[in-house]
């Protein structure tokens, strides 16, 4: 398994997704390759800060 | 996440795109955002929000709690090359600054299309600095903390 390192490769994964309009989709990191991305993980939905 | 969304914008002029993971199924991202954060945030948020069903992808980026069974607070600056720039992690009790995460986008773009390199603290605008020969030894006539 890679491990994410800052100055190494991202790695890539794929899992389900809810996008506002879209419905349920699936994500896969790698198709934003070529743009920044932001990747920011929350302890869970209906927390507080 | 609803302070990311209201800057939504900000990250949308830069060409940058957000992706929110927690260990929630996509069902109940869906519920949080009718109920909730489409009443903090006009519009809700627009970004994907990834569910991240056993902590699978948290794991690999370091920040699964396995005890708790959450994802805490880990975000991750990825390049167009796919490389991960930056990483802050903080446990779930205090939330991040995203004024900060946009400055550390603004100078890394600012790095890739100069070479120029930002001293500590830099601002958009602020002096930057050329790494190279004539600069070794000589930071201190360019550059005070």
């Amino acid at each position: 398994m890679t491990i994410a390192r800052t100055g190494k490769e991202a790695p890539d994964f794929e899992a389900t997704a809810y996008i506002q309009g879209k419905g349920f989709q699936n994500v896969k990191l790698s198709d934003y390759k070529g743009q920044w991305v932001v990747l920011c993980f929350y302890p869970g939905d209906f927390t507080f800060v | 996440m609803a302070a990311v969304a209201a800057r939504y914008d900000q990250f949308k002029a830069l060409g940058v795109e957000v992706l929110s993971v927690s260990t929630d199924s996509r069902f109940v991202h869906k519920i949080w955002q009718e109920e909730e954060l489409s009443k903090m945030v006009e519009g809700g948020v627009p970004f994907p929000m990834v569910s991240d069903g056993g902590g699978r992808i948290g794991t690999v980026y370091g920040v699964y709690d396995e005890a708790a069974g959450v994802d805490i607070r880990g975000r991750f600056i990825i390049d167009p090359d796919f490389v991960i720039r930056a990483t802050e992690v903080l446990t779930p009790e205090v939330g991040r600054n995203p004024d900060e995460l946009i400055r550390q986008i603004k100078a890394f773009q600012h790095n890739r299309a100069t070479g120029e390199v930002m001293p500590s603290g830099w601002l958009p605008g602020e002096k930057t600095l050329k790494p190279g020969p004539a600069l070794v030894g000589k930071v201190w006539k360019e550059w005070k903390p």
